[in-house]
């Protein structure tokens, strides 16, 4: 009898040193004397694996970030951030898995495959958070589009995993620096800017300030 | 104190920020001839004075090597008009910082570990910027420390920021290209040897021994083991800056004190270790309670070769400006004065130069010298100003290492000027032969 954990390391290592998936669950289980239903006890599919493996990644950061001292006195904007440090971080461990399953798998409307688990995840995750800066005025609530910030998170999340893929620079320096930027530009959209000020003086006036178009100085 | 929530890295983003300060420095001009339409009574002051804040919140966004440079043109206050220098020096400390989990990840990077594992407390929130990086406070077994912490990439922008700053230096200081060249090169090569933290903590320690017999000075401890390419661990040193000490008023008496110590400090280093901390702006100093010089920032250091030292020196402190073949030959090993200058523009640079060195070493030609006289200094600035008019001097002259030296020993003079201190000038003197 065979752990998840097994199965999943016996996978990985098949892929990374064949470069493609078993054919079948039936090759698989056969290779590592597994009956098939003691695979499909754990995972539905090859597929459900990697979507495993990136979730266990996903929430190893998350659990990492929020065990720091410092978490409960970051801003929504500093725990996206821990994250993302976090989160990459850990990625180095399993480059080549990463490499190999973003590659390889099945592009769907908004993300691969793969990630469907996680994007579930970051969306609860950056949910809170986002809630959390509403609340606590870091971030400017906006009629309909509050609601849509995580989707912008979520762009944010494919565009360093991107950038972390094609990063050549030494200790992926160049990849802290994206990540920096990329979530502060982010945020800063988030933020309350002078146009929400203009917006709300503008109606303020239209209702207030006897502002129509027929009154003369 | 605003947080800086990014840094412009990307070498078009640098020049978009420097782009906009152009405009933005163009605008301030339009709207200083359309004031000035109106009010005809408005002087430039007000002009420069804008100019200069834009120009400073466009440096100061950029950090690193940016800043720095204004940094350093702040030093420079013979040449910069008043209103340029009061921006400018708000750059010499309090910069706005950067944001936290970026300095987690440095940590973790070099350490493996969290600052909250490597410390019993520190504070994610920096108490200054320390120009290409940051500083927070920490402590480790009851001992209060201060943490410097460098932004990644700073090295690789470096080349690329002072390519932009030229254009800016031309306008400000009225440089011409080819003499930017030589200063240009110089200044890279110091800058990025303060990127190098590695070598900052051994410089620090080395100089620090070399200079601890120095009376009323105070160096901080530096830890090597919780140190690395981009973290600097050392003692927290309390103090003030010199404006706030300043602001103080305190007795003739104690800033003659700190006046002498901060003397001695450059003195000692110039003549005995031929190497010299050459940062001396008020950002690097602190004075302590009990009335101490601390000396918080190795990260400059300017070595003087014999091929500099003996020329410069002997003209400064031996009675060599009284023979004018000698002094003429000491021009030409210092570059002052070409060989490809033909009889009249020997002359020419001879006495301007002349003039040069007799002002600067007046405070050396006496025991003491009282750096709070103002015509001493009214008479280097007319001198700056009269020089930096001269057709003559658009050109590249003197050796590249009369940048740092200049900006050492002005940044002195200025310093004891601002602590308007009387100090014993004969305390440690040139290793030149006095006898002639």
């Amino acid at each position: 009898m065979k752990t998840a954990i097994e199965i999943q390391n016996a996978y990985v290592d098949y892929v990374l040193t064949k470069g493609l998936k078993p054919t079948s669950v039936y090759v698989f289980a056969k290779e590592n004397d597994l009956t098939e239903e003691e695979f499909y006890n754990f995972y539905a599919s090859f597929d459900g694996i990697e979507e495993s493996i990136w979730i266990e990644l996903f929430n190893r950061a998350l659990t990492e970030v929020q065990n720091q001292e410092v978490w409960d006195q970051y801003s929504s904007r500093e725990k996206t951030l821990a994250f993302f440090f976090a989160f990459i971080e850990l990625l180095k461990t399993k480059r080549s898995f990463v490499l190999h399953s973003l590659k390889h798998s099945k592009q769907m409307i908004g993300a691969p495959s793969v990630l469907k688990g996680v994007k579930l995840l970051f969306d609860g995750f950056t949910s809170t958070l986002i809630d959390q800066g509403v609340e606590s005025g870091e971030l400017a609530n906006r009629r309909f589009l509050t609601s849509r910030y995580k989707d912008a998170l979520w762009v944010q999340f494919g565009v360093i995993l991107n950038f972390w893929t094609k990063d050549n620079s030494s200790g992926f320096e160049k990849t802290d620096e994206a990540i920096e930027k990329g979530i502060n530009v982010t945020f800063d959209l988030f933020g309350k800017s002078p146009l929400d000020s203009l917006f709300d003086y503008g109606k303020f006036m239209m209702n207030n300030g006897g502002m129509n178009p027929n009154v003369k100085f | 104190m605003k947080e800086q929530d990014s840094i412009p890295t990307s070498k078009t983003e640098r020049s978009a920020k420097f782009v906009k300060t152009g405009f933005k420095v163009s605008g301030n001009y339009i709207k200083h001839y359309s004031k000035k339409l109106f009010n005809p009574s408005l002087n430039r002051d007000e002009l420069n004075l804008e100019n200069a804040a834009d120009i400073y919140e466009s440096l100061s966004e950029l950090k690193g090597s940016a800043l720095k440079v204004a940094q350093m043109l702040s030093m420079d206050k013979n040449i910069l008009p008043k209103a340029y220098v009061d921006q400018f020096s708000l750059s010499q400390y309090n910069a706005p910082p950067l944001s936290g989990p970026l300095i987690i990840r440095t940590f973790s990077k070099y350490f493996g570990k969290s600052p909250a594992e490597i410390y019993d407390e520190f504070n994610i929130r920096s108490t200054n910027a320390a120009s290409i990086g940051q500083v927070h406070q920490a402590s480790l077994n009851g001992k209060k420390l201060a943490v410097k912490i460098q932004y990644p990439g700073v090295g690789d922008s470096i080349s690329s920021d002072l390519k932009m700053v030229k254009p800016f230096a031309f306008r400000l200081l009225g440089m011409s290209q080819k003499e930017l060249e030589v200063y240009m090169s110089e200044v890279e090569e110091r800058l990025l040897e303060e990127t190098d933290y590695e070598l900052e903590i051994t410089r620090s320690m080395e100089f620090s021994e070399a200079c601890k017999n120095i009376e009323n000075l105070v160096f901080p401890i530096y830890y090597p083991k919780l140190s690395s390419k981009r973290i600097i661990t050392m003692d927290w040193l309390e103090g003030q800056h010199m404006k706030e000490f300043m602001k103080t008023n305190p007795s003739q008496e104690l800033r003659n004190k700190i006046g002498q110590a901060l003397w001695d400090f450059y003195n000692f280093q110039q003549h005995e270790l031929r190497a010299v901390h050459a940062d001396p702006h008020p950002g690097n100093f602190l004075i302590t309670p009990e009335g101490k010089l601390g000396i918080i920032d190795f990260g400059c250091i300017k070595e003087m070769p014999d091929d500099f030292y003996y020329p410069f020196f002997s003209l400064t402190s031996t009675d060599m400006l009284k023979d004018k073949s000698r002094t003429i030959k000491a021009f030409k090993s210092l570059e002052m004065i070409k060989e490809s200058d033909d009889a009249s523009q020997v002359e020419f640079y001879y006495r301007v130069y002349k003039e040069m060195i007799e002002l600067f070493a007046k405070p050396y030609m006496t025991n003491t010298f009282d750096f709070s006289q103002s015509d001493f200094f009214e008479k280097l600035y007319l001198y700056g100003e009269k020089v930096a008019k001269m057709p003559e001097f658009k050109q590249a002259r003197g050796v590249k290492h009369f940048i740092y030296v200049n900006r050492t020993n002005f940044g002195l003079y200025n310093m004891l000027h601002d602590l308007g201190a009387v100090v014993k000038t004969d305390t440690w003197y040139p290793h030149v032969e006095i006898a002639v």
